[in-house]
């Protein structure tokens, strides 16, 4: 044997010892020195969750401080998607039919609501509410068998009186991303948010800070340790100007009324299911006491978010429409309610006097007209010798179209639009300014605006010229004049108040939880107008005796019967107006009380229900009734027979 | 030669006798085999202390039983260096019939499954592992095989040797232990290169390995399991977070120690549970973290300087049996540092393999101390 061999070998092996040594070295130098700061950053987000404690949202009350929102704590079961994906399709079924036991829902909801693409990829899509507080248990302590399953306790809002008031409140939803675009922090994925109603216009009050615990997490992303705490802060509540009984009463009273109309079939084949809405404010304050629209909708069913079905069913037109607010949304023609602002016009360019006498035989002529020029009042009734309080009392069409003709012969005089102007003071033509998201501005014609729609679309609109009649017919609020509610009863306000005009607000002050007053919401004069006083006194003696007589052709008298008007006087009108063709009349309302001391405006407005007397007046009675604190709440007596 | 007796008065030889075993012990090593054995002692109470305090147990627990076995292997060292090499050679049929009796008793009902393998005998509160003794029993027999052909292996002698191997090798597969097998083979090759054989063998053997490696993975001879660690080792621990998460975390906790580490006890992914087995398998993950780049540097040198003395030792023999066994420790050892370290890094497929001297675990350090006191006493006996 050679000595040499085994040692020549060994430095055979001593090579490759060196190499090993060598790339291991190579190895830790490249760990830790050269991408030390990467393994760093990617421990640091292995061990740290910021967890965020959502504040509690504050509560909603009445203006007597009865509670209309509040939360309720409820147990959900969210799924994230994002680690399901790696599981294959055998893997993620059984996933799901194992938690759908233990849920206790149909495997089916589970997948549908796994399916549904409108949260992002990363949220947490709940898959069961309300579960039992053992299945929380439970899923947390099999938490291995479960990825991607969250069982967590959440406040969702709840709704002590359900629907009422719905179209006020409006509901809470998970941020989309548009939102979360335009806002940005403190909202992130998943943050409730209001989104309608005071839900979303006192979304900074309501909403209160978020806080945010970060803790350490282990592998299995368990929490090891608290590193910091910054516990939320509650969100204030708020007041409204909403009277509860108020609001009930009328819900109550125009879902009476609107039952009684039944659905149409348009002229496309739609059938289409009318609504109707009422608003009542308190001319004092600037506030909204009661507002409601009908059909309505329950935010309780959507606390955890709209379902599809949901959503289309809330927007369909034979069902109603119901997540339109129609009192601020719906635009009508005012019919015999405009006749307010014909007769303030009139006065105020001394059109008419209060004084002045016309003779009302029924029929009226526009003069300097050709065929087809000649008008009736409704029903074909004459009224004979008619001044200003009277035209108003029995609503005499004839009397009222005069004011518009000469108010057109003599534009020279009274300038080219004095009944539009009118009309704008009292805040027509424009959103109320009331605080809610959404409201639409109606509509003025004048011929202004005419013969610009005509130039720039002449197809659309081929008519550019105003004639004497759309004069005539502006007078009793027909034609393409559209009003909102809210803006009818605000215009009613504005006489009532002498000229002051209101924004109308809805809140009327904002509170911490323990009811320490943060901040009261003043209230918001949007124009002081030129009531002439003179024009005052007649023009509400013809409205008290709409509804009080004591002349027996006054439109309103039966729906006010037994109703205590000595002590309560309601100055109204009635409204009828056309909507085209044979279809039947969208029934209004509108009224001020009481008359010697205006407290309240209201307004009623519903679609295709027939006369303003016998279908709106009597749901106007009963809000009376309950605004007056004098009468009883009781199902609404429609009256037969009437006009207008 | 024949005339080395037992030490019969230590301080007397030393004055006397200057080729005597004791005045010739490696001090390097025995200082390099101490100081990681003391840092594994360190690192073993870091990884343990905050899970332990959380279960309610004594949070030294595992540092109390560390030191225990740091201190018997000592003693193993001491019992092992005392006697001269060459007798353990005459019980070298002994000790590879005793291990392989072991290997196959612990297959019985008599051994224990752990994490699907059965590898173990449960004695009490301790585990022993009969393939690390077989680790030692290999090196001894072959060594022995391998002295006595005297520098050249001709081919019978070769194929006793990969006979010597083959039956241990396969005995753990069965368990399976694909970690020990491999490192079994491992010290197989090192000792078949220099007991001397030749080089168109250790082709031709290369060549086996090479194809018997790819014959396992596509006859699927190796089990899902062991193909699952081999090839992307996501471990029963966390099956939600996908492939390659061990050793994605194990890479993460050693990147972050960065230059100088979060400090003794700092390290959070490793305390966090985001490393598994970070007392046994991953402790080179826990120094990586909390020592940083200047401590587990540290800890690889003074794996070298182990390699380097064993490796010297082989060299410094004086005959061929202590050059062999020098030269399959060697292989063991280096074998398993580097697969250890390097799975730990990202460099080598996850194979359940202690870091010697440094992971929790009585069998492993034993041997490990055993086998270093071998080399000790090659070393110190070199001139008598």
């Amino acid at each position: 044997m050679s000595g040499d061999t085994p040692r020549l070998r060994l430095s055979l092996i001593a090579v490759v010892a060196v190499s090993l040594f060598v790339a291991l070295f190579a190895r830790l130098w490249f760990l830790q020195v050269l991408t030390a700061g990467e393994h760093e950053l990617a421990a640091q987000r292995n061990q740290r969750r910021a967890i965020p404690l959502p504040a509690t949202r504050g509560r909603i009350l009445d203006r007597n401080g009865e509670v209309l929102v509040t939360n309720r704590a409820s147990n959900v079961v969210t799924v994230d998607r994002s680690r399901l994906r790696p599981l294959d399709k055998d893997e993620q079924e059984t996933l799901i039919r194992r938690l759908a036991a233990v849920v206790d829902r149909p495997p089916s909801m589970l997948r549908e609501r796994l399916d549904d693409q409108r949260l992002g990829p990363f949220t947490p899509v709940p898959v069961a509410e309300d579960v039992d507080e053992s299945v929380l248990v439970e899923l947390r302590e099999r938490r291995s068998e479960f990825p991607g399953v969250e069982a967590e306790q959440t406040a969702v809002r709840a709704y002590p009186h359900g629907s009422l008031a719905a179209h006020v409140l409006g509901y809470v939803g998970a941020i989309n991303a548009e939102e979360l675009a335009t806002l940005g922090s403190p909202y992130r994925p998943g943050s409730r948010i209001g989104k309608d109603g005071v839900e979303k216009t006192f979304e900074a009050d309501l909403r209160g800070v978020d806080g945010e615990v970060v803790i350490e997490v282990d592998a299995e992303n368990l929490p090891v340790r608290e590193i910091t705490r910054r516990p939320p802060v509650q969100g204030n509540d708020i007041v409204l100007s909403i009277d509860l009984e108020v609001q009930r009463v009328t819900e109550a009273a125009l879902a009476q009324g609107m039952q009684r109309v039944r659905p149409r079939i348009e002229d496309n084949g739609q059938p289409v299911l009318g609504g109707g809405s009422a608003v009542a404010l308190d001319v004092d304050e600037g506030t909204v006491v009661a507002m409601a629209s009908w059909p309505t909708f329950s935010p309780a069913e959507f606390v955890y978010g709209i379902s599809p079905r949901l959503f289309a069913d809330l927007n369909d037109p034979a069902r109603g429409t119901p997540f339109v607010n129609r009192a601020v949304l719906g635009t009508y023609s005012p019919g015999s309610t405009w006749k307010l602002v014909t007769a303030m016009a009139g006065l105020a360019t001394g059109v008419i006097t209060p004084e002045t006498v016309f003779v009302d035989q029924g029929v009226y002529t526009i003069p300097n007209c050709g065929r087809g020029c000649s008008r009736q009042n409704a029903g074909r009734a004459s009224y004979g010798e008619v001044a200003l309080s009277r035209a108003l009392t029995v609503s005499s069409d004839v009397y009222f179209y005069d004011i518009g003709a000469k108010l057109w012969q003599q534009r020279e005089q009274v300038g080219p639009t004095p009944m539009q102007d009118m009309g704008t003071q009292l805040g027509f033509g424009t959103g109320t300014g009331v605080a809610l998201p959404v409201e639409a501005d109606g509509r003025i014609p004048t011929p202004e605006r005419r013969a610009q729609l005509n130039q720039q679309n002449p197809a659309a609109f081929p008519n550019g010229d105003w004639f004497i009649g759309d004069n005539v017919n502006l007078s009793i609020g027909q034609g393409e004049l559209a009003v909102t509610p809210i803006q009818l009863a605000n215009a009613y306000a504005t006489f009532a108040t002498g000229g002051t005009r209101y924004a109308p607000n809805v809140v009327l002050r904002v509170q911490t939880p323990d009811g320490e007053v943060v901040r009261e919401v003043p209230p918001r004069v949007a124009a002081e107008v030129q009531v002439p006083p003179e024009a005052r006194a007649p023009i509400m003696n013809g409205l008290v005796g709409v509804t009080a007589g004591p002349d027996p052709r006054a439109t309103a008298v039966k729906p006010f019967a037994g109703f205590p008007l000595d002590v309560y006087p309601v100055a109204g009108k009635t409204g009828t107006a056309q909507t085209g063709g044979d279809r039947r009349d969208n029934a209004l309302f509108a009224a001020i009380a009481p008359a010697h001391d205006p407290r309240y405006a209201l307004t009623v407005v519903m679609e295709r229900a027939g006369f303003g007397a016998t279908a709106a007046a009597p749901v106007a009675r009963r809000m009376l009734g309950q605004l007056s604190g004098l009468e009883e709440p009781a199902p609404v007596t429609f009256v037969t027979g009437g006009r207008e | 030669m024949e005339t080395t007796a037992p030490p019969r008065g230590i301080g007397a030889t030393l004055r006397r006798d200057p080729a005597a075993p004791w005045r010739h012990l490696d001090g390097p090593l025995l200082g390099a085999t101490l100081a990681i054995a003391g840092l594994g002692v360190l690192m073993v109470w870091s990884a343990t202390r905050t899970a332990m305090a959380d279960a309610g147990l004594d949070p030294a627990t595992y540092l109390k039983r560390q030191l225990a076995f740091v201190v018997l292997g000592a003693v193993v060292m001491a019992v092992v260096v005392t006697i001269d090499y060459n007798s353990y050679r005459d019980f070298a049929p002994i000790g590879y019939l005793g291990a392989l009796a072991l290997l196959v008793l612990v297959l019985s009902p008599l051994g224990t499954e752990v994490r699907n393998a059965q590898s173990w005998f449960a004695i009490g509160s301790f585990q022993l592992q009969p393939a690390e003794l077989a680790k030692l029993a290999l090196i001894i027999t072959l060594a022995a095989c391998g002295a006595s052909a005297g520098g050249t292996l001709d081919r019978q002698r070769l194929m006793v040797s990969l006979g010597i191997a083959g039956v241990p090798v396969a005995l753990v597969l069965m368990q399976p232990d694909l970690g020990s097998a491999l490192v079994l083979v491992a010290i197989l090759a090192g000792m078949l290169v220099v007991a001397g054989t030749r080089p168109r063998h250790l082709a031709v053997l290369t060549a086996v390995a090479v194809l018997a490696v790819i014959a396992m993975f596509q006859l699927d001879l190796v089990d899902s399991y062991q193909r699952e660690r081999l090839t992307d080792f996501a471990r029963s621990g966390d099956t939600s977070t996908g492939s390659g998460f061990q050793s994605e975390q194990a890479e993460t906790a050693i990147g972050a120690g960065g230059l100088f580490g979060a400090g003794l006890f700092e390290g959070t992914q490793t305390k966090l549970g985001f490393v598994p087995e970070q007392q046994t398998d991953f402790i080179f993950t826990v120094v990586g973290e909390e020592l940083g780049f200047a401590g587990s540097a540290t800890l690889v040198l003074l794996y070298g300087v182990i390699v380097w003395r064993v490796w010297r030792t082989a060299q410094l023999s004086r005959d061929l049996y202590g050059t062999l066994v020098c030269a399959g420790v060697l292989a063991m050892l280096l074998f398993q540092v580097f697969e250890n370290m390097g799975m730990s890094m990202g460099l080598m497929p996850i194979t359940g393999l202690p870091l010697p001297l440094m992971s929790y675990g009585g069998s492993s350090m034993l041997t490990t101390w055993a086998a270093l006191g071998l080399v000790l006493n090659v070393h110190m006996r070199r001139f008598s």
